[in-house]
């Protein structure tokens, strides 16, 4: 089932938690809503959920407006971040709890119950568990009892608010992989929240980047790395390098390096920001005219396959973080305290919306 | 810009969401229920206390509370209560330093031991002592031998007091000093302070409000006990006679005015008994919201 | 040394013998020797003697009385107590802090000051008694006095349980439920209950185990007619009255085995309860 999201606000007192967010969520899709914390986006999913109520704007679920109707008429199945397990129900009893709820008329037999609690024991993998209390498991099996709870009262709609957030980093690992195959299965119209960059580009067939209450970019994983649409994004997704420059006549000068910006032919002499990420620099013996500046080695760190090496701007006193694979570090025989040059593979120059006195 | 605007009562803050929360109809019904409930047992008997006693005017109120048996009897409560309200709390602080700070065996039972008190009707912590020091009692021949007076005395009257507010401080301070764990002792005994300072410059810091919290409570019960008391007092006026007994034979005598009046003294304790709980409770609540907020900027 | 290390583990702060010393001796002073003497005094008695002592229509109305009112107090200050606790917690409204504080008067009250308040409150010309009498309903003298003095005195007790319990419940537990489609009314009785019921038993079982004790605040609304409206602890008093000292004993003995049961059934419900929910993250 489709989600639409239209021109929600939200403020708690003075905070403005969600700016006019629209958002199309397409049905079988699984979508993370990444961001760092205090950007809206668990406030947004609860919006979505019903639990909390938007000040203004609508969520419609399936073209159907359902801002507002309450949580328990959405179907939405919700799994939270400290997994909220009934702590004095069994796991079969938590599992079975929204079958046993249901007004007498829908609710399914006892054997029915059984059976499907059982069914979805066994997709999460937990079948063997099911007659203990939650305090007897550890975090990993209690977020899979949490979906597989979630997922019994067969939801049109999984939202997952920082599901792995509470997990160690081997245990988040695997779960994210396992949630992946399960949607893969299941194709449930899904939304997770996260603010691990890694988990949103690994799980998700969308991204939706989040910023101070307002979105940033939409795209798949590979858009929003590849070609970040703000500076934000640029940022919050991996590691980047950022140079001061100025933009002239569709030109980005940086050093002795010209780069040529799309869409700014007639910019005059404007202040902007160039981002290159480490792995998209190459290092070179030799200047190349026009594509390359000067730059000092200052330390190098190599760390398992990757080379990190951390260098000075001959013309400028800022630092550039590059990465080189073993292999070309090996061919370059770089040392600390040598000249090189910096040939960025590619570069993004954004016009600095507020630029420092010059 | 534009949504701040069209929204101006979105500002208000909203308390919780509407998914948790009850219709106002329900809402104002359970507050309305609550309320009453308590105004029947507590705001309607201390309205009592306060109306009766003032009831003849202030004058009668005045010469009652400064009748020589009523001076008296406030006397020997506050004997008893700066007796026992100390002696309860050395023994909590020593308690608690060996429950809270030690582990060894038998622990849960001195825990059980300790709470007895609370378990024991106040009538029977009066018999007790009768039975051990009364004419009839254990130490009843020698003590009179001695010519020692204890039950209908001021001595039995105080151990009464003490035994039914035995646990208050231990009570507060055990389980504050063991969620405070020894790791600040053991820190302070390496750099070589000694068991007393440890207790007096470490621990005794940490638990000030508990240790507050408890004296409170202990000193309210010293001063209210009535039953207990009334079992070893023998009601002798002016000579054994607490405040509470006081305001019993006052309303025995029908004299209610007069009961009331020191009655009324008792439960003005007790109201500042409680603005001071509140307080103390604010207090170490605001010191906890503090040290979690220092706890979370850290992260 | 030997000895010492296998009961308690080892320290390196000081003071444990003193600090142990003191409250084994302060609590043997105090509370254990003392306490013991009611057992060896009723042991003077003889099985039969004990038996008939605590078993006559007098003792036995006012075991009646002390245990039935308490039991009806503790179950009304159960219901509205926990009422009290939802109100004070979830809800807010003007005044709500001076209410809260008021909750723990009778803890602070003494209590022949609530004793003498209730009776001006409920006698058949007092504040209320004077619309109660004619309607037929006495409370003041009566059973039923015996009832609203013991209720009084436990009031507290169930607020206070279940006041941190509540506090302390995640709202994403409630959220969860909610999610899961279940009404409020299902998530108060299926989710929120089970929550509370360790708390509203212990707060349930202090309220009884007070009230069966009371003293102060009863005699004065009872109106102490034997076989009617006497409690077990007068009971004691009147006994004492006539030098009858075994006779005493006795009923107390019999009061402090029930109550010393119930202390251990407490600390045995906490103890079951914690272990079966209370355990972390393995």
């Amino acid at each position: 089932m489709s989600i639409e999201v239209r021109n929600i606000n939200k403020r708690f007192g003075n905070f403005t938690a969600l700016n006019n967010i629209s958002l199309d969520l397409p049905s079988g899709e699984l979508t993370a809503l990444l961001g760092p914390s205090g950007c809206g986006k668990t406030t947004l999913l609860r919006i979505i959920a019903g639990l909390e109520q938007p000040d203004g704007g609508n969520v419609l679920f399936h073209g159907k407006d359902a801002t507002g109707s309450h949580v328990r008429e959405r179907k939405v199945g919700f799994v939270f971040q400290h997994y909220a397990l009934f702590r004095h129900m069994t796991v079969f009893e938590n599992v079975a709890f929204g079958l046993r709820v249901r007004p007498r008329q829908e609710r399914p037999s006892e054997a029915e119950i059984r059976r499907k609690v059982h069914e979805l024991l066994e997709l999460v993998q937990l079948d063997w568990i099911a007659d203990r209390y939650p305090a007897q498991l550890s975090g990993g099996q209690r977020q899979r009892i949490a979906l597989a709870r979630a997922l019994a009262v067969e939801p049109q709609v999984l939202l997952l608010d920082e599901p792995f957030g509470a997990l160690d980093a081997k245990v988040r690992k695997d779960l994210r992989r396992w949630l992946r195959r399960l949607h893969d299965e299941l194709h449930i119209t899904s939304v997770f929240v996260t603010h691990d960059q890694e988990e949103a580009l690994e799980v998700a067939d969308r991204v939706v980047v989040l910023n101070k209450g307002g979105i940033e970019q939409v795209g798949t994983p590979d858009e929003v790395y590849d070609q970040p649409a703000t500076p934000f994004v640029y940022q919050f997704l991996g590691n980047v390098n950022l140079f001061h420059s100025r933009v002239h006549d569709g030109f980005a000068k940086i050093g002795e390096l010209e780069v040529a910006v799309d869409g700014h032919e007639d910019t005059q002499n404007a202040a902007a920001l160039a981002y290159v990420r480490p792995h998209d620099i190459e290092i070179h013996r030799t200047p190349e005219n026009g594509s390359t500046f000067a730059a000092t080695v200052v330390h190098i760190h190599a760390i398992g396959p990757i080379v990190r090496l951390e260098l000075a701007r001959a013309d400028a006193t800022e630092y550039v973080e590059a990465e080189l694979t073993r292999e070309r570090f090996r061919e370059l025989a770089l040392k600390e305290g040598e000249e090189i040059f910096v040939k960025p593979r590619s570069l993004r120059v954004f016009i600095d919306p507020n630029p420092a006195v010059a | 810009m534009s949504a701040v605007i069209s929204h101006p009562l979105s500002v208000l803050p909203v308390p919780a969401s509407r998914a948790t929360q009850e219709p106002a109809w329900v809402r104002w019904l359970l507050i309305s229920i609550a309320l009453g409930w308590l105004g029947l047992f507590l705001f309607i008997p201390l309205a009592a206390i306060f109306t009766e006693a003032l009831r003849k005017g202030l004058e009668v109120y005045w010469a009652s509370l400064v009748d020589p048996d009523a001076l008296s009897a406030i006397k020997l409560t506050l004997i008893a209560t700066v007796i026992a309200v100390p002696a309860n709390l050395v023994f909590g602080i020593a308690a608690a330093w060996a429950i809270a700070k030690f582990e060894f065996r038998g622990k849960q039972l001195l825990l059980t031991l300790i709470d007895l008190p609370f378990a024991v009707s106040p009538v029977i912590a009066g018999l007790i002592y009768v039975l051990l020091f009364g004419a009839q009692g254990w130490f009843g021949e020698w003590l009179q031998a001695h010519d020692v007076k204890i039950i209908f005395a001021v001595p039995g009257i105080v151990l009464a007091t003490i035994f039914v507010t035995f646990p208050f401080v231990a009570r507060e301070l055990i389980p504050l000093m063991q969620a405070q764990g020894t790791e600040e002792e053991e820190a302070a005994v390496t750099m070589g302070a000694s068991g007393w300072q440890t207790l007096w410059r470490v621990t005794l810091p940490n638990v000030k409000w508990g240790l507050l919290y408890g004296v409170i409570l202990c000193n309210a019960r010293a001063m209210g006990e009535f039953g207990a008391v009334s079992v070893v007092s023998g009601h002798i006026r002016g000579m054994t006679n607490t405040l509470p007994l006081h305001v019993e034979i006052l309303y025995n005598e029908y004299n209610f005015a007069a009961a009331f009046a020191a009655a009324s003294l008792l439960a003005g304790l007790a109201l500042v008994t409680l603005a001071l709980k509140s307080a103390v409770e604010w207090k170490t609540g605001a010191e906890l919201r503090a040290r979690n907020e220092e706890t979370s900027n850290e992260h | 040394m030997a000895v010492l290390r296998s009961w308690k583990s080892h320290s390196v702060l000081p003071g444990f013998g003193l600090a142990l010393g003191f409250t084994i001796l302060y609590l043997s002073l105090i509370v254990l020797i003392p306490l013991s003497a009611t057992f060896i005094k009723t042991a003077e008695l003889g099985w039969g003697e004990f038996w008939t002592a605590v078993t006559t229509p007098r003792a036995l109305a006012s075991y009646r009385l002390s245990f039935g009112a308490a039991a009806i107090g503790a179950l009304l200050n159960t219901g509205f107590g926990l009422l009290t606790a939802w109100v004070l917690v979830r809800y807010t409204f003007p005044g709500k802090r001076l209410v809260d504080a008021l909750v723990d008067l009778p803890f602070a009250l003494p209590t022949a000051v609530a004793g003498i308040a209730l009776t001006a409150i409920y006698a058949p010309n007092g504040w209320l008694g004077q619309w109660l009498e004619p309607l037929g309903v006495k409370v003041a003298f009566t059973p039923l006095g015996v009832v609203i003095a013991l209720t009084f005195i436990g009031l507290p007790f169930v607020v206070r349980t279940v006041q941190p319990v509540l506090e302390d419940l995640e709202a994403e537990v409630e959220e969860a439920a909610a999610c899961l489609g279940a009404s409020r009314w299902q998530t108060f009785a299926q989710v929120l209950m089970p929550a509370l019921w360790p708390a509203l038993i212990t707060g349930f079982a202090l309220a009884f185990a007070r009230a069966v004790g009371e003293y102060g605040s009863v005699i004065f609304i009872a109106g102490n007619m034997p076989l009617i409206s006497e409690i077990s602890p007068l009971l004691i008093i009147t006994k004492l009255e006539q030098y009858d000292y075994a006779g005493a004993t006795a009923i107390a003995v019999v009061m402090l085995v029930i109550s010393f049961a119930l202390l251990l059934l407490i600390n045995g419900l906490q103890w079951w309860i914690s272990r079966r929910h209370g355990k972390r993250n393995p």
